[in-house]
């Protein structure tokens, strides 16, 4: 049965803040261009030939990634760029690289952990939706490691991979900031961008998964926008 | 305040059929109907022309063989994989005129008889009087057809061998008939013999002057395998060789020097080998007219070839494509009788050429267009359709009535002029008019009564005003943030044509959405820690197994599935009938508990947790187990029947008993069984609670019980009505339900999840919104002789059999959370169980004097429940009344979007009146015995 994990007096999450210098500041507005950029330079190609294009997509996508996070966010565990100190009890060491190691490293764990865990994971989240079970494996697999390298890399290199964190991600508890406003865009763009499927248009476009990784981009660059702004700081309320 | 509700949503539920009613009768449109037989009349140009009066050109014909193939499309007989080389060689030596004969849609047998005897469109509403067909309203005896004009002639007698249909349209009009009902699909050979025994005898016999041949074998593989069965091109020379045997008799006996073959397809099949849409297969069946007298209009031509490749227009169009409905004139002209009143086809231009005076062939077009423009009167009453010159303004005709009265005026300034103009320039404004009208006639798009639509719209739409009222909104909630967003997207969905068709996906994207919803909801409140065994995570598991169950829909029709997978084909039906077996299995525990219950001392059944002993159970188990085993072994004959392929690896060894079990007293033991069990049960628990009432002892409340126990016996009923291969499904459903009753949700999530599941699991079992969707397969249990009411609920019970099931365990889950899982998994459980039943004890002794009022709040309950559902439903009319209203003149109305209308009224009437409001009303009544 359901168990409640053990509770431990926890400092209640807060809303990341993009790193405070004039760089972070800027680029984070380009760097959603540039994605949709990159995505909207793919796209023919995509639609034409969806496996080797997203599998080439992939690469300048983690790299953009990994540019952003590097420039514009505070790795886990550095506290807020405001320089706020918010330890955490005791788990991992707290010790803050300075430079461009300090980040690129970081950086890299998240993509491959969201390359090695979160793409399984969102692929069979994505069959559980409705993928195509028999056939398009590529297609499916390659549809969960856009979405993941979209929503989830920022997100581990902000905050690691504390089971508490990733569970409160999960739940929707978590404080709406960039971050994880453009997680929840991504989701729920990959989600609406489903829905164009079944008409009968017939467009090359339609077929699977081009849609799903259209709202998934689509979804990204919206959430992270509205998360970062009008949203920021607020609390998802579900009842 | 309560009283208020009530009655807003009692008016918001009278609302529902009211509203239908109103919007039905605008929405399916009037059409002239002409009574009585036509006869020759003037033309009215008699004396211009200096034709004798009365002249009638004479017939070419006099005796007609009128064959027709079910499902044969034109590439079954014209293509190159066709088996049908006679055919073809008559093709190529003249004396056959091929055509291919566009049907519209509904593309199923009865309309399209209609549409080849009257010449008619016929209306939607045939449609539903298909199902209907022992209704008189929709015979053809009093109309005006070709059958009946023939047997005017000269006092011709007809004959009929084939598909009932024809008997229960014609009745009483056939001198010697056989008829053969389309009971079982899997008949491929018996169908077919009962009609071809008789063509040698009736070929020899002089007194009749039509005959009608009506082939099914060739639909039912088409249904069974689709149009690539290897059963098709066999089936395809088996129709050549009695086209060969009924073309050596005309060639070789004299009294058949003057006899016409038509051969004919009633309507076509998609790649699915079903119809009843209008896809390009389903609308282009094979016409060929045959007689050795054809030669006389080839002679000018290049000979045709056969078999060749399609035309340009399309996969099916080979040679030239003419209306069904002509055949109807054509014959006319043929066979020498007038144009039946109500046809709106046209002669077929190049048999005209049969008759070597031009002025026979004027004769003939001027006969058809002035019937037609009869009708064309009827329709625009307001327009001037007279005989004589006219000034009019035809530069640019603001209707299309206008237009077709220029192009009426256009034949009388013409025949003024023949002498001139010549006979072609006649012809040509004949033609002309005539295409027009049908044109015109044939999507009758003028003639809705649209003030009725409005009002139809709108009655639905105050429906759902008041039940959104009585929902009383103060705060957003997240199952009613879903609720809303859902209707909201159906309503806008409701209008995209694609959508209507492909509306499972629809239901399967929400529905999985909102199963992952209940996981982060409950997320929220604590984590459970192997998340993949989260119950929701289960749900959503459980229904991506389910979505692949059967493929439905359009766009997709035909792609791979678990039903059509080599999983139950092949292996000779093992592990479906092993599944099938556990489905069974699993309602005879859960119905054996109910037994045992019900023969327990009622006085310790109190206070014990199941009421029931080891004794009791085994006594249970015996109780039910012949019922239920009678139940299996029905499906198993049926099946055996119905679909042998499924069936072969167990009727050819244990079971072979079961082919030779007559399946109607079969059926109807079950259902007897079912009911005498219901009202053993009722019984008990009635006697049960009025002890219970008696006793006045704390914590005698009923558990519910009964309930459970129609919900259960209910299920039995519904999986026998339900095709074998879905059996299984049912097992999914009751894990679903298991682990919704786990979940615990709170009373307006367990509604939402109702009204998803009951759409989801309609798409489930293979339906969707196109009549050719509709499993009658099962409508006919039970029944020996065809009785309208019983088979129309048995159709609507076995098509939403998965629906009934849900809105049901909705209830259950509603009313008494967590009682369900007694039955299904009691160790985990019993903990909590512990721990309601001592708040339960705590709140008794709070509110034992408040009983009754405890009572009525959960009629409360009850109410908000059908309160959502109301709300949906009066949406769903709204948003399908609204595409229907606003697409009227759209290209897909009467193939997308009527359909849709028809099977919202079987959603606002049939199921939630029949099963959300009644059944379900009767559920929650008992369960709080």
């Amino acid at each position: 049965m359901s168990t409640a994990a053990p509770t431990k007096p926890r400092a209640p999450a807060t809303p990341i803040d993009i790193l405070s210098n004039d760089t972070a500041k800027l680029y984070t507005h380009i760097h959603p261009a540039l994605v949709l950029s990159l995505y909207a330079y793919q796209f023919r190609s995509i639609v034409a030939d969806p496996v080797p294009a997203l599998l080439n997509t992939l690469l300048p996508l983690a790299a953009l990634q990994i540019g952003y996070v590097a420039v514009c966010l505070p790795p886990t565990g550095s506290g807020t760029a405001a320089g706020v100190e918010k330890k955490r009890p005791g788990e991992k060491k707290k010790v803050v690289e300075g430079g461009i190691g300090g980040k690129i490293i970081p950086a890299f764990l998240s993509l491959v952990l969201s390359a090695l865990v979160a793409t399984p994971i969102l692929t069979a989240t994505l069959v559980l939706f409705g993928a195509p079970v028999t056939t398009h494996h590529f297609h499916t697999l390659l549809c969960g490691a856009h979405i993941s390298l979209l929503s989830t890399l920022p997100l581990v290199y902000v905050h690691g991979v504390d089971g508490h964190t990733w569970r409160e991600v999960v739940a929707l508890l978590l404080p709406i900031d960039e971050v994880y406003g453009g997680m929840i865009g991504t989701v729920m763009g990959a989600w609406l961008g489903a829905v164009p499927i079944p008409l009968d248009w017939d467009r090359e476009w339609q077929k699977w998964p081009v849609t799903i990784v259209t709202g998934a981009y689509i979804g990204f660059a919206v959430g992270k926008l509205v998360g970062g702004t009008l949203l920021k700081g607020k609390k998802i309320m579900f009842e | 305040m309560a009283r208020a509700d009530a009655i807003r949503l009692a008016l918001a539920n009278l609302l529902i059929p009211i509203s239908i009613l109103i919007f039905a009768t605008g929405f399916f449109p009037y059409k002239p109907f002409m009574p009585g037989l036509a006869t020759y009349e003037e033309l009215g140009w008699e004396d211009s022309m200096k034709w004798e009066k009365d002249a009638v050109p004479e017939a070419q014909f006099d005796r007609i063989v009128f064959m027709v193939v079910d499902a044969l499309r034109s590439d079954f007989v014209f293509g190159k994989e066709s088996g049908m080389e006679f055919v073809h060689s008559l093709i190529i030596q003249g004396s056959a005129l091929p055509f291919t004969a566009h049907a519209t849609s509904p593309t199923i047998t009865m309309p399209r008889v209609k549409a080849m005897t009257t010449g008619s469109i016929p209306s939607f509403l045939d449609v539903i009087l298909n199902f209907a067909e022992s209704d008189t309203s929709s015979t053809l005896a009093t109309q005006d057809t070709w059958l009946a004009q023939l047997k005017a002639k000269n006092e011709g007698k007809l004959v009929m061998y084939g598909d009932d249909t024809w008997l229960k349209l014609f009745p009483d009009f056939f001198e010697r008939a056989d008829g053969t009902s389309s009971f079982f699909v899997s008949d491929f050979t018996e169908v077919d013999n009962n009609v071809t025994r008789h063509v040698p005898e009736e070929l020899a016999n002089r007194d009749w002057n039509g005959m009608v041949m009506h082939y099914l074998g060739l639909d039912h593989i088409g249904h069974k395998a689709g149009p690539l069965s290897p059963n098709m091109v066999p089936k395809q020379r088996e129709m050549d060789d009695i086209v060969k045997q009924i073309w050596l008799a005309m060639e070789n006996d004299r009294m058949h020097a003057n006899t016409l073959l038509v051969l004919c397809g009633d309507h076509g099949m998609n790649e699915g080998g079903n119809h009843g849409g209008s896809a390009p297969g389903e609308t282009s069946p094979a016409l060929v007219f045959i007689s050795r007298k054809m030669h006389k209009i080839m002679k000018d031509w290049t000979p045709f070839q056969s078999p060749i490749e399609p035309g340009s227009g399309g996969e099916f169009d080979y040679y030239r494509t003419v209306e069904q409905n002509d055949i109807v004139p054509t014959l006319a002209g043929l066979l020498g009788f007038p144009v039946p009143r109500n046809n709106l086809g046209v002669f077929v231009p190049y048999l005209l050429n049969l008759w070597d005076d031009p002025m026979d062939r004027m004769k003939l077009l001027l006969r058809n267009a002035k019937q037609v423009k009869k009708i064309v009167e009827a329709t625009f009453p307001s327009k001037c359709f007279v005989d004589t010159e006219q000034e009019m303004d035809c530069t640019s005709p603001k209707s299309v009535g206008d237009d077709l009265a220029c192009k009426w005026q256009n034949i009388v300034q013409v025949m003024s002029i023949t002498e001139k103009a010549g006979a072609e320039a006649a012809f040509e404004v004949i033609y002309n008019f005539l295409y027009t009208a049908q044109d015109v006639m044939s999507t009758t798009a003028s003639n809705y009564n649209v003030s009725r639509l409005f009002l139809g719209t709108s009655l639905a739409f105050l429906s759902l005003a008041l039940s959104f009222r009585n929902l009383a909104i103060h705060t957003i909630s997240l199952p009613g943030l879903f609720f809303a967003l859902t209707l909201l997207l159906y309503g806008i969905l409701m209008f995209a044509s694609s959508y209507v068709e492909e509306e499972h996906h629809f239901w399967y994207w929400a529905t999985s959405a909102w199963f992952f919803t209940l996981f982060i909801s409950s997320s929220r409140k604590s984590w459970f820690r192997k998340f993949i065994f989260h119950p929701a995570i289960m749900l959503l598991f459980l229904l991506r197994i389910a979505r692949r169950w059967n493929q439905t829909g359009q766009k997709y029709a035909g792609a791979p599935d678990i039903v059509h997978s080599q999983i139950f084909k092949g292996g000779d039906g093992f592990l479906l009938w092993t599944l099938v077996g556990a489905t069974y299995m699993d309602l005879t525990n859960r119905l054996s508990r109910h037994v045992a219950r019900s023969i327990a001392d009622p006085e310790t059944a109190v206070s014990e947790e199941y009421g029931s002993t080891d004794a009791n159970r085994v006594l249970g188990l015996i109780g039910v187990l012949p019922l239920t085993s009678t139940a299996f072994i029905f499906k198993l004959a049926f099946t055996a029947r119905d679909a042998p392929e499924l069936t072969k690896g167990i009727t050819s060894g244990l079971l072979g008993f079961v082919n030779h079990i007559a399946l109607v007293p079969n059926a109807r033991l079950v259902f007897g069984g079912i009911a005498l069990s219901a009202a053993w049960l009722a019984s008990v628990e009635w006697i049960a609670s009025r002890r219970r009432k008696g006793s006045g002892k704390r914590g005698a409340e009923g558990k519910g019980d009964l309930a459970v126990a129609v919900f259960d016996l209910m299920s039995l009923f519904l999986v026998t009505q339900t095709r074998a291969q879905n059996i299984p499904l049912y097992l999914l459903f009751r894990m679903m339900v298991f682990f919704l009753s786990i979940l615990d949700l709170p009373p307006t999530q367990i509604t939402l999840t109702t009204l998803l599941l009951t759409q989801t699991s309609f798409f489930l079992l293979g339906n969707s919104n196109a009549i050719s969707s509709i499993d009658l397969s099962n409508s006919y249990n039970g029944i020996s002789d065809y009785n309208i009411s019983a088979v129309g609920t048995l159709v609507f019970l076995s098509n939403w059999a998965g629906p009934i099931y849900f809105s049901l365990a909705g209830l259950i889950l509603l009313g008494s959370h967590g009682r369900i899982l007694r039955h299904v998994a009691e160790d985990e459980l019993e903990q909590r169980d512990w721990v309601k039943e001592e708040r339960e004890h705590l709140r008794s002794l709070v509110e034992s004097e408040e009983r009754v009022r405890g009572r009525r709040r959960d009629w409360g309950v009850w109410r908000r429940h059908v309160t959502l559902l109301t709300a949906f439903v009066g949406s769903a009319l709204v948003a399908v009344m609204g595409a229907c209203l606003v697409l009227r003149t759209h290209l897909f109305i009467w193939t997308v979007f009527s359909p849709k209308f028809l099977f919202a009224v079987a959603w606002g009437v049939a199921w939630h009146w029949g099963v959300s409001l009644g059944l379900g009303a009767g559920v929650w009544w008992v369960g709080g015995w």
